[in-house]
């Protein structure tokens, strides 16, 4: 019996069907996860063609959320699916919402660095450059992660993943704690300086997204709803 | 062998008795986790360790499964599987058939009646549980007469008490409305989803304590289909429903509780919503999702 949960069925037209939804689901995935990385680089190196190379490929986010969607719904509505098969289609559902919220936060950052781009002043932005940077590496590295959970329906790959967003909290805890000192120390930037606590909440949210996504994962591999649960490592609330 | 072991598991986690003081009937607690709320029922029927036999051929094999009361109780699994003949003993329809042989029990709650005993008479059984067949089969009489058939062999004799007990099956069965005006019509004229429902008022007339359904809406259409389907939702508040069904939808729409058999065995027993969702057993999975074959 064939251990990738999209194969093995009798109708092998439904074996197609799923493998399309979870490639999509995939695809879309790298398209954010570029999304992320390219909006932190224009905003790190002030850079407005990349800023708008992510503003310009924010449509082609919705377009894949709503398609995906639709391609979830129509093999709901068509295959009936039941158990394993029912998961993967309303998990990967799920999946196309938090990837498009995540694209929605690189296109904020992406905004934010377009106005860099044009003379605001990067004071604030380099206070934590080192702190975006990291941030950056952290979400990307998770959301990666997750997709790849997801395209090889890894499990465990994905319970690591939900372990590693206490780290990007944490990370995000350090960078407002350098932004309020300086604030402090100098005024002058208090709007820049609130930009940039948008941007790196904007990653610590993109975070929350593929965590969101990992999560899903282990759904659809075993039933589990890991919503609003604790992963190994964190403390309770 | 999974199969062994799942049986073993399924009735452990099912049946779990525990008798209600002042109460002979068992209770029994079905699909406890974490997620899921605990429901504790009455059993109607308790089926411990049946084996059934055609000759030497072995088609159940030690089952033990609680059938809750008044819930409908699905049975599925591939062809062949042993769910039709597990349904018919329920009635001792075997004993029609020469070298069968049952071993295990079936009892009945809560007169602590085994349905299977060497000592119980089929007729008094079949009394006391009806069956709806695949295919329609009214007998070649008016519709009032096909209902009244089964309150006649038991004696009832009074018009009034017989046209009372008609009507009472009739809208039971959601069929008094589409024949209240034609009862002395052939039984025969009515369409195929109409006969089926005509079937189900007769065994509700002579008020069993279960109703086992063999395929019940496999020979008919859509529309038909929702009907009985209907029905069989409604009957639940005053029967217990036993329902062999080679369709997957229909068991996981219908049914409360959800068996899998194969090849004889039990493999999964546990609530319809969990076993359409979660599965405990590859098994189970590969089969209702249509990885088999």
């Amino acid at each position: 019996m064939p251990s990738d949960p999209v194969e093995g069925h009798t109708a092998k037209a439904f074996d197609g069907a799923l493998t399309q939804l979870r490639l999509h689901a995939v695809g879309m995935g790298g398209l954010v996860i570029d999304q992320v990385s390219t909006a932190v680089r224009a905003l790190l190196e002030a850079d407005a063609n990349l800023a708008q190379t992510v503003l310009a490929r924010e449509s082609q986010v919705n377009d894949l959320e709503r398609a995906v969607d639709r391609e979830a719904f129509e093999l709901i509505a068509l295959h009936q699916p039941v158990a394993g098969d029912l998961r993967m289609a309303t998990a990967v559902s799920r999946m196309t919402v938090e990837l498009e919220r995540a694209g929605d936060e690189s296109k904020k950052i992406a905004r934010f660095a377009g106005r860099m781009a044009s003379g605001e002043p990067q004071g604030p932005v380099r206070a934590v450059a080192r702190y975006l940077q990291h941030m950056a590496d952290l979400t990307t590295g998770m959301l990666r992660d997750a997709v790849r959970s997801l395209d090889e329906s890894n499990s465990d790959l994905a319970e690591r993943v939900r372990a590693r967003d206490s780290e990007l909290d944490a990370e995000f805890a350090a960078a407002l704690r350098q932004l309020l000192t300086l604030a402090m120390q100098d005024q002058r930037y208090l709007g820049v300086t609130i930009d940039t606590v948008f941007a790196l909440k904007g990653l610590e949210r993109i975070g929350d997204h593929a965590k969101n996504i990992a999560e899903q994962v282990v759904f659809i591999a075993s039933g589990r709803d890991m919503r609003h649960k604790k992963s190994v490592g964190q403390a309770s609330a | 062998m999974e199969t062994a072991v799942a049986n073993e598991d399924a009735a452990r986690n099912a049946h779990n008795p525990a008798p209600q003081s002042g109460s002979a009937t068992p209770r029994v607690t079905i699909a406890v986790d974490d997620t899921r709320k605990v429901r504790t029922l009455n059993v109607k029927a308790a089926v411990d360790n049946l084996s059934f036999y055609y000759g030497q051929h072995r088609a159940l094999k030690n089952l033990t499964i609680p059938i809750a009361e008044r819930q409908v109780t699905a049975l599925i699994g591939p062809s062949g599987c042993g769910k039709s003949t597990f349904l018919r003993c329920f009635n001792r329809m075997h004993d029609l058939q020469p070298d069968t042989r049952y071993e295990g029990s079936i009892t009945l709650h809560p007169d602590d009646l085994n349905l299977i005993g060497p000592g119980v008479d089929p007729i008094e059984v079949r009394m006391r549980i009806g069956m709806v067949f695949q295919k329609p089969n009214p007998f070649p009489k008016s519709v009032f007469e096909n209902v009244a058939y089964g309150l006649r062999l038991r004696g009832v004799r009074n018009r009034a008490m017989l046209a009372e007990e008609v009507e009472k099956a009739l809208r039971g069965s959601a069929l008094w409305d589409e024949v209240k005006d034609r009862l002395q019509d052939s039984a025969l004229a009515l369409s195929g989803g109409q006969m089926q429902r005509l079937c189900i008022a007769r065994a509700l007339a002579t008020t069993p304590e279960i109703l086992l359904f063999d395929e019940p809406t496999s020979a008919l259409d859509p529309i038909a289909t929702a009907k009985i389907e209907e029905l069989i939702s409604t009957l639940r508040d005053q029967v217990t429903v036993l329902i062999v069904t080679h369709n997957m939808q229909q068991a996981a729409r219908v049914s409360d509780y959800t068996a899998f058999m194969y090849l004889g065995e039990l493999i999964e027993f546990d609530e319809a919503a969990k076993i359409f969702t979660n599965p405990a057993k590859k098994a189970t999975e590969d089969y209702i999702t249509g990885r088999y074959g």
